[in-house]
């Protein structure tokens, strides 16, 4: 995180190797970290809100990584660090690692699967959220006629406008799938009806249709630019500001 | 020893510099007649628009050389008026850092500019094709093109556009994926505006719109340009295609403004689109820039950015005369030593290295 507030104070105006090498190092540690706990505890590590927020974690690093792959696309790091550093420390506060309760007769196999496959999703909507921080700082520059806007290295903005776009559908697309094998696993339930009320399924079918919306309004409405980039933000803060609380009024997800 | 007399826009108005041109087909000649004069055993004759410089090898002592060689530059070009600080000249080690300078740009109108290596090398490669170079002008030109090469690769002094044709190219790629699929209206078919879509076009946008006031001449400028005239009344209709916008017209009041563009911005589904005003008094109403998705350039704001890229020109400038001393110092101390290539760089050793000429 230094590292990207001493990028920010430079403009972008050099290679950010160092900030991927930095964050493909802590994925290796937080990879190995990850993978020791799944095999003490014999399952996936994304069965409490702690767990929840490394995987998550892990998915914004993981897919940061792929795109840095384009050397214009690498200082998406630097504005993803303060981000993710400030979700680390969240996810130390106490209470979040709590032992699971007594749940509901559910498949391991398939909750695993289905948590897996949402904390994947919000990692890919988080670094499209990441993507529009970025197209908004451009954009503004190139609209107030700053010089760091030119003098940077960052990629132009209707590039950045397509990754937004394409990460929102990857992550729209692991919702649905994640949200899918949540509701095959509860049909198992004998009583599923009972949680037809839950206060994390009507969350979660809220931010369902919510990106649903942003991504009709994208490519049907053709929106983009500046507001479909606050959209993006806007949304995925409200996932992070409201996922915990829905959490733990859930009696399926906090027994 | 290398001695250099000459005169440049740092010394000499256009007016002086005009008549001491030497045209190509005259330098062999020119060159051969210093050379059996004795003046000079080897002589490359560098003539641009912003300088004419002789370069020499001479056993004379460098006063007698200066003055010889100035008397020959003012006999060849016939020069008959008054002259005072015109003409500079320098003698080893000056002279070399001087060619060095020159080859890096340092030493030209626009600093860091590259057209000048080019201009250097035609001049070296005209003199040796002719016989008028030898050992010592081989090695100093060599090393002067491998120093320009150095520099531009170790610091930022090429680095960013300074003309407003080149910033307004680099504005379109900060906000274009590819220029490849961009169409430019120019607006007003001027000298300007003519440059900066001739920038466009060079670096890959697909095709241009030419609309002026006078419909022969939006015709004749889209003839040159390879593109296509649209009637002065009917170019805003043209705006759901274009993605960048050149207005250079001599209208005195705004003929874009909020009012008129916001509806046009329908039509193109909210891709983004760059409009760089180029007149003076402005064609393009300053609210517009508030518009979703368009981004509004005016002379000023590109004249800004050039400037930027100049500061940042200047701030390397002490950087590269320090690796011009380092490598002019090398070559006195060790003048048969090669220039190091990239690639034996590391590999060999200089001192140890067999003489290369060419």
């Amino acid at each position: 995180m230094i590292y990207s507030v001493f990028l920010w104070r430079n403009g972008f105006r050099r290679d950010d190797r160092i900030n991927y090498l930095l964050l493909l190092l802590a994925f290796g540690l937080h990879t190995a970290a990850m993978l020791q706990r799944g095999f003490r505890l014999d399952r996936c590590p994304v069965h409490n809100l702690y767990e929840a927020t490394i995987f998550v974690m892990w998915s914004i690093v993981a897919l940061y990584l792929a795109l840095g792959l384009w050397t214009r696309l690498r200082f998406l790091g630097a504005f993803a660090s303060p981000g993710l550093f400030a979700l680390g420390v969240f996810a130390l506060m106490p209470g979040l690692d709590a032992p699971a309760g007594a749940r509901p007769e559910l498949s391991p196999a398939w909750t695993s699967l289905h948590a897996a496959l949402l904390s994947l999703s919000y990692g890919a909507l988080g670094l499209s959220a990441v993507a529009a921080l970025m197209f908004l700082t451009q954009e503004r520059d190139l609209k107030f006629h700053k010089l760091h806007a030119i003098f940077s290295l960052m990629p132009p903005i209707q590039r950045l406008e397509v990754v937004v776009g394409r990460l929102l559908v990857a992550g729209f697309v692991l919702l649905t799938l994640g949200l899918a094998g949540g509701v095959v696993d509860l049909a198992r339930l004998d009583n599923a009806s009972a949680y037809r009320g839950d206060p994390k399924i009507v969350w979660s079918v809220g931010v369902w249709l919510l990106y649903l919306g942003l991504i009709v309004m994208r490519w049907k409405f053709a929106q983009g630019g500046r507001r479909f980039a606050l959209s993006v933000v806007g949304s995925f803060l409200f996932v992070l500001l409201t996922f915990w609380g829905t959490n733990v009024l859930s009696p399926l997800h906090h027994p | 020893m290398l001695v250099l007399v000459g005169l440049s826009h740092h010394t000499a108005p256009v007016t002086v510099r005009e008549q001491f041109a030497f045209p190509d087909e005259r330098m062999p000649g020119a060159l051969l007649s210093l050379r059996e004069s004795g003046v000079a055993d080897e002589a490359v004759i560098l003539s641009t628009c912003n300088r004419v410089e002789l370069y020499a090898v001479t056993r004379l002592e460098p006063p007698r050389a200066f003055t010889a060689l100035r008397e020959f530059l003012v006999n060849c070009r016939n020069y008959r008026d008054p002259l005072t600080d015109e003409f500079y000249s320098f003698s080893e080690p000056q002279s070399l850092h001087h060619l060095f300078k020159v080859a890096c740009g340092l030493d030209s109108m626009v600093l860091g500019e590259t057209e000048i290596l080019g201009q250097l090398k035609k001049a070296y490669d005209l003199a040796l094709q002719n016989g008028h170079t030898g050992a010592r002008l081989n090695k100093a030109f060599q090393r002067a093109f491998h120093v320009a090469k150095h520099v531009r690769t170790e610091t930022n002094i090429q680095r960013g556009s300074v003309s407003v044709g080149s910033v307004a190219v680099e504005l379109a790629e900060k906000i274009f994926s590819r220029l490849g699929d961009r169409e430019v209206l120019v607006v007003g078919a001027g000298d300007t505006s003519e440059k900066t879509a001739r920038a466009l076009l060079s670096r890959g946008a697909r095709s241009i719109l030419v609309s002026n006031r006078s419909h022969d001449k939006a015709v004749a400028l889209a003839h040159e340009l390879g593109g296509e005239a649209v009637p002065f009344d009917n170019w805003a209709a043209e705006f759901a295609r274009v993605d960048i916008v050149l207005s250079c017209t001599s209208a005195p009041h705004f003929i874009l403004d909020r009012a008129r563009l916001e509806p046009l911005m329908k039509l193109r589904r909210n891709r983004p689109l760059l409009l760089i005003d180029l007149a003076v008094p402005r064609d393009i109403e300053p609210e517009v820039n508030f518009v979703e998705n368009v981004y509004l350039y005016n002379i000023d704001n590109l004249q800004a950015i050039a400037d930027g890229y100049l500061k940042q020109r200047q701030a390397e400038v002490a950087r590269c005369e320090q690796i011009i001393r380092e490598k002019a110092e090398a070559l006195l101390v060790h003048p048969h030593s090669p220039p190091p290539s990239s690639t034996t760089r590391l590999a060999l050793n200089p001192d140890q290295s067999p003489l290369k000429l060419m």
